[in-house]
């Protein structure tokens, strides 16, 4: 066991797995997981060669360039830089090369921000990628080193993409079960990957495909992300063997669900916030649960409706919000579930959300459950903020 | 042309990368893939990136593959030119080749950096107003190891340099004049030619710098003094891109011409 912050862990999952090539660029608060490793490197701890790029779009590009090749690759961003590499974040899916990149996340601008907030990660769920959040500084860890195994798994060939929350994960220090460098070895096998861009196979990878080619391209990408539920949850059965904190069984985790009438639906690390509200609640006397969602994409239905198909109704609350519309889970979950639903848009920009408003949050909301039928989106500021007068723009003249 | 002299230069232990344009089309339908190379296509400003990180899987498999980047002048001169730039400056190993035909040609032949002045293109029907990006001594500021300029009028010369380019490790350029004939507006059967004539009327220079060391080719050696310079006519009078020129323009476009040969006469001197 040692402390380490999210950043550190992450480091730390990239050396275990033996990656070949890191591409690199700087972005708060995603940096220090570069930094630490370029240290590493400097100590002799790591072999992994390290390329500073020069824009986030080449971070990409140049772990991309590696993987296709034949190399184990990696490379983290954050918010802006992530945004700046949405186009190779879709080549890459479509080019179903092997490979991981961690985001650690944070609001996007305009304006400036460089506080915790979810919607950069969720905004790449419709690209291909499976996706996995993190709650804790040792599951940043855990899922990294997952997910070399989930990518290169032949069952799957696509990249992963693991997220965490910017500062609040990224740089606070917990402690960290690490596993051996033997263990680790034995869990990811040697690299696998559908093609090799080499003189030897002369394989070549993205000239155009005529439009039923591409469909049906497009649809193997599709049905490999539904296939992969399977091989997560085995690749994480594996993990738990080597890791005594280990509940990688299911792709989502379940807190006093069981038994509840209402359920409270969470991404991240302030579930755990939520967890100890919910602990409080039922002190109290109310029935509720909290369901954690640690896989977006594959994003699974079957999961969801065993855990959440008996509720009487769920309130969801997103990090993150689709402008006009609402949170992203919140989205999901309406799309795959059959029972009242009530978003909450909250945390964006860094706004600050503890126990106690998760605590008055679910109380409000199962008052209202209970008498009504909830539903709709409410965009929620804790503390003193009662109301917000949004104005008009003045206009120029 | 270019490619097929290019694998006539380089042998079998090539892999490419292929950025948006021209070549991503002329490679066939997917899923086949008419190149004898191995081709990773890739988005239009990602080549010298993806090249860096396939050069390093390479030498960690400790195989000896020639890595090279293939990208016309707008994916160079314009959208790819900060990963290029990123690229010379790191000394990544492998070689970069630009297909200049002055255009996005791919796209129906709208301006580039790389469009000359006074040229006619589908987004400046009246002349491109300002000059061509000067790649060559952009590259040349970034202090890499191999930097060259070729044409496919010279293929000989061509092979050469791609063959030096290959002995040489770190970052390598070679920018190759490659006329259009549906962008400039000349009969295809003359395409060699007006590679040729661009050489000749000293419009495009063909050099070769080794670590800073700058040699002329001998096809451009007579343009070292202004006196033995075919006239510049002879080269824009044969393409319909240049039918809107007028004096001003060909004046300014001479002393494009000039100023870029004082500056090679000034490298040669340092």
């Amino acid at each position: 066991m040692k402390v380490m912050s999210g950043n550190e862990a992450v480091a730390l999952a990239v050396k275990l797995a033996r990656v070949g090539v890191v591409g690199i660029y700087p972005i708060t608060p995603q940096t220090t997981i570069i930094e630490e490793l370029a240290e590493m490197r400097a100590r002799g701890e790591l072999s992994a060669d390290i390329v500073r790029v020069e824009s986030e779009h080449s971070a990409m590009a140049v772990t991309l360039g590696a993987a296709v090749s034949g190399v184990r690759s990696f490379t983290a961003t954050s918010s802006q830089g992530l945004l700046y590499m949405h186009e190779m974040v879709w080549w890459t899916s479509g080019s179903r090369a092997p490979l991981v990149m961690v985001v650690a996340t944070r609001a996007v601008g305009a304006p400036w921000n460089i506080w915790n907030e979810n919607t950069d990660f969720m905004s790449e769920r419709d690209s291909g990628w499976i996706m996995a959040f993190a709650s804790t500084p040792q599951e940043a860890l855990d899922l990294t080193l997952q997910a070399f195994r989930i990518s290169e798994d032949p069952r799957v060939f696509l990249p992963v993409m693991v997220g965490m929350d910017g500062f609040i994960l990224s740089h606070t220090k917990t402690n960290v079960f690490i596993p051996s460098q033997e263990d680790v070895d034995n869990f990811i096998p040697p690299r696998r990957q559908p093609y090799v861009i080499d003189p030897e196979t002369k394989e070549s990878m993205g000239n155009i495909f005529p439009p039923i080619y591409y469909m049906k391209f497009r649809q193997s990408i599709h049905e490999a992300i539904t296939n992969s539920e399977e091989v997560i949850k085995e690749v994480g059965r594996e993990y738990n063997k080597i890791s005594p904190l280990g509940d990688y069984g299911t792709l989502n985790v379940s807190y006093k669900l069981d038994d509840a009438d209402y359920a409270v639906v969470t991404m991240g690390a302030w579930s755990l916030d939520a967890m100890e509200a919910v602990d409080k609640l039922r002190e109290n006397g109310l029935n509720v649960g909290l369901y954690r969602v640690r896989y977006i994409r594959p994003w699974s239905e079957k999961e969801i409706r065993e855990n959440l198909g008996d509720k009487r109704a769920i309130l969801v609350v997103d990090r993150a919000t689709s402008l006009g519309r609402g949170g992203p889970l919140y989205l999901e979950l309406k799309s795959t579930l059959n029972i009242p639903i009530k978003g909450v848009v909250t945390g964006l920009g860094g706004v600050s959300v503890g126990k106690r408003d998760f605590y008055s949050l679910i109380s409000r909301f199962v008052e209202e459950a209970r008498y009504s039928e909830v539903g709709g989106v409410e965009w929620y500021y804790p503390g003193e903020v009662k109301e917000v007068e949004l104005g008009t723009p003045r206009t120029a003249h | 042309m270019t490619m097929r002299m290019m694998g006539m230069a380089l042998g079998n232990n090539v892999a490419l990368i292929v950025v948006a344009g021209c070549s991503s089309v002329i490679q066939g339908m997917g899923p086949k893939n008419s190149y004898g190379y191995p081709a990773l296509n890739i988005a239009f400003a990602a080549g010298s990136a993806a090249a860096s990180g396939m050069w390093r899987a390479f030498k960690q498999r400790n195989k000896d593959v020639t890595v090279v980047v293939w990208a016309g002048d707008g994916g160079t001169a314009d959208i790819g030119f900060a990963s290029l730039s990123g690229a010379a400056e790191r000394n990544e190993n492998f070689i970069y080749v630009c297909v200049d035909n002055e255009a996005y040609m791919n796209s129906g032949g709208q301006r580039s950096g790389s469009t000359p002045h006074g040229a006619v293109t589908p987004t400046t029907p009246e002349g491109k107003k300002e000059n061509k990006k000067e790649l060559l001594f952009l590259m040349l500021d970034h202090h890499v190891p191999y930097a060259a300029t070729a044409s496919v009028g010279y293929p000989h010369d061509l092979m050469d340099k791609l063959r030096r380019a290959k002995t040489i490790e770190g970052f390598r350029y070679l920018q190759v004049l490659t006329p259009d004939p549906y962008g400039w507006l000349f009969d295809p059967s003359r395409t060699a030619e007006v590679g040729k004539l661009a050489v000749q009327t000293c419009y495009w220079p063909l050099l070769e710098v080794v670590n800073g060391r700058v040699q002329v080719s001998n096809e451009s050696l007579h343009c070292l003094r202004k006196e033995t310079r075919r006239p510049l006519r002879d080269f824009l009078s044969v393409q319909g891109r240049y039918k809107r020129l007028n004096d001003q323009d060909y004046k300014e476009l001479e002393s494009y011409v000039d100023y870029t040969w004082d500056r090679i006469l000034k490298l040669m001197r340092t």
